[in-house]
């Protein structure tokens, strides 16, 4: 590197935030990708003015500019756009290599509108001209401030997902590890039932009787808490899934169901999607088994169908059942969230939660339209290219 | 017809309990021993210390989770001595991961039965697992002792 280009000597190991002193004067370590020596000091000079403690590093070369950024930490690259050796934006390419966030604002002679918008596009933070480089301490600052947004946003995002994890991991920890000891009381529970059912007063039978049931319920609520969380942690098996066999396995699997209530189930003709499989199946059962379930005077009549969009594939299942009111609509994607007693219609409200989850996993949306006793459609969507949430499917799943 | 002799292990006294009343109540009659860790299961089948007067059982009903050697490690000693490789061995576990039934069945399990949830199907299980090894399946001759 030229040393006459060192205007100012580098502040040693300077961490690259920029501090307010007392003056409201910014430090600042930027480096330039600059072949012209008064290029750098017009940079340089407009920086100061700006009010800007600045201190800049030169580079001319590809190796100089990685050599330079891997060495120290700056909070701004101001690169020419056309150096005889190479493109000012190519740093911009560097950066993304080795993992760095500095914001690279082009000082350029003469930009056209196109290259601009290129460059931006590219992951240029900005553009100043040459002769406009009074606009630059206020580029440099957006650019800073961006930069922070950017950290603050992808660290909430990070906590989130650990949080989610964590979370997730809860679930799948407590719904396991409850089942065994539960194993314990629902089975002995029962023996009680059993064996002493009419030999003790009424009162005893009544008391086992209640133990019994909460035993079971609660076994069967940690199962749906176990098999909810299973979709987040199992990952996913994308692959070309033609939805008409899939509906036809759901329909399988419902047909006691179907026999019992009488339900006409009508499905179009369905595409090939990508996604997983037996999860896709699982939604599917899910809905058409709710719009049997909540069927209204008469027999049920479940239509499927799909609809073409650009980017996603909408898929509706409508019901001539009792309808959800307005108010509820969201309500009930929620996990254990019922609207009716257990008299009116057994389930724990797992059902359409785990259809969220599993819609949500494969890039997609999920909602319901209705109206009280106007039957209900739930619609989701599948995008045409997979965008997977999910990682590899683990066989060794405890389960 | 000598009564089949049945070996339990597990460190659950309340599964050996329940094991054993489901048993007694089948119509075939059979003598049930229990032992509550994999060392016992091994001195027991190896007639050692406190063992030495114990049966050869015609059935071993194996936990795989078990305190001081694990049920794998018992399953694999099993089926790795002659002398009682040829003892069918039955996996009663609550565990379903697919990695603890594969490896099963590669050290020589003869089946793998999942304890269920609920009285139920823990005693249908448990019926149909002594009527098909001990009733209808051929096994070897017992060891004489």
């Amino acid at each position: 590197m030229d040393e006459r280009f060192i205007t100012t000597t580098p502040v040693i190991d300077e961490t690259a935030t920029a501090r307010r002193s007392e003056q409201g004067v910014s430090k600042l370590r930027a480096l330039l990708v600059e072949d012209e020596a008064a290029d750098v000091e017009l940079a340089l000079r407009a920086l100061r003015h700006g009010g800007f403690e600045a201190t800049a590093d030169v580079a001319q070369t590809a190796e100089e500019f990685t050599s330079l950024v891997r060495k120290n930490s700056y909070d701004v690259i101001l690169a020419d756009s056309k150096l005889p050796n190479w493109n000012g934006m190519e740093s911009v390419e560097v950066l993304r290599r080795e993992g760095l966030d500095i914001p690279v604002i082009l000082v350029s002679g003469a930009l056209g509108e196109q290259t601009a918008v290129e460059c931006i596009k590219q992951g240029a933070a900005d553009y100043v001209l040459k002769d406009q480089m009074t606009r630059l301490p206020e580029s440099v600052r957006r650019a800073m401030r961006e930069k922070r947004l950017r950290a603050d946003h992808k660290q909430a995002q990070e906590e989130l997902a650990r949080s989610n994890r964590d979370l997730e991991q809860f679930a799948y920890v407590a719904s396991h590890d409850l089942q065994e000891p539960l194993r314990m009381v629902a089975t002995y529970t029962q023996l009680l039932a059993e064996r002493y059912q009419g030999k003790l007063d009424d009162s005893a039978d009544k008391y086992i009787h209640y133990a019994v049931d909460g035993a079971l319920r609660m076994q069967k609520l940690v199962q749906d808490l176990l098999s909810f969380s299973r979709v987040g942690r199992q990952g996913m098996a994308l692959s070309s899934t033609d939805c008409n066999v899939v509906v036809q396995a759901a329909l399988q699997n419902l047909e006691a169901a179907i026999l019992e209530s009488g339900a006409a189930v009508k499905p179009d003709q369905l595409p090939v999607v990508m996604a997983d499989g037996s999860q896709l199946a699982q939604v599917f059962q899910n809905l058409i088994g709710n719009a049997i379930k909540f069927h209204g005077s008469g027999a049920p009549v479940i239509k499927v169908t799909a609809e073409a969009k650009a980017r996603e594939w909408i898929f509706s299942v409508e019901d001539n059942g009792i309808g959800i009111a307005a108010e509820q609509v969201e309500d009930i994607f929620v996990i254990f969230r019922r609207l009716h007693t257990r008299e009116e219609y057994s389930g724990n409200g797992i059902g359409l939660s785990i259809c969220k989850k599993i819609i949500e996993h494969h890039g997609g949306r999920i909602w319901v339209e209705s109206e009280p006793g106007q039957g209900s459609t739930f619609k989701f969507t599948i995008p045409v290219k997979a965008t997977p949430s999910g990682g590899e499917r683990q066989n060794d799943e405890n389960t | 017809m000598k009564t089949p002799e049945i070996l339990l292990v597990d460190d659950n006294p309340a599964d050996i309990d329940l094991t054993s009343e489901v048993l007694a109540q089948c119509k075939q009659r059979f003598h049930v021993n229990a032992v509550n860790d994999g060392a016992e299961a091994i001195s027991f089948l190896r007639h050692q210390g406190k063992y030495t007067e114990a049966p050869s059982p015609d059935l071993v009903v194996l936990d795989l989770n078990l305190p001081r050697r694990d049920g794998r490690q018992v399953l694999s000693d099993i089926k790795a001595d002659p002398a009682l490789a040829k003892i069918p061995v039955v996996i009663f576990t609550t565990s379903q991961a697919n990695s603890d039934i594969s490896r099963s069945y590669e050290l020589g399990a003869n089946c793998y039965l999942r304890k269920p949830g609920n009285l139920t199907e823990f005693v249908a299980v448990v019926q149909s697992m002594a009527q098909f090894w001990l009733g209808f399946a051929r096994l070897p001759q017992r060891e004489k002792r």
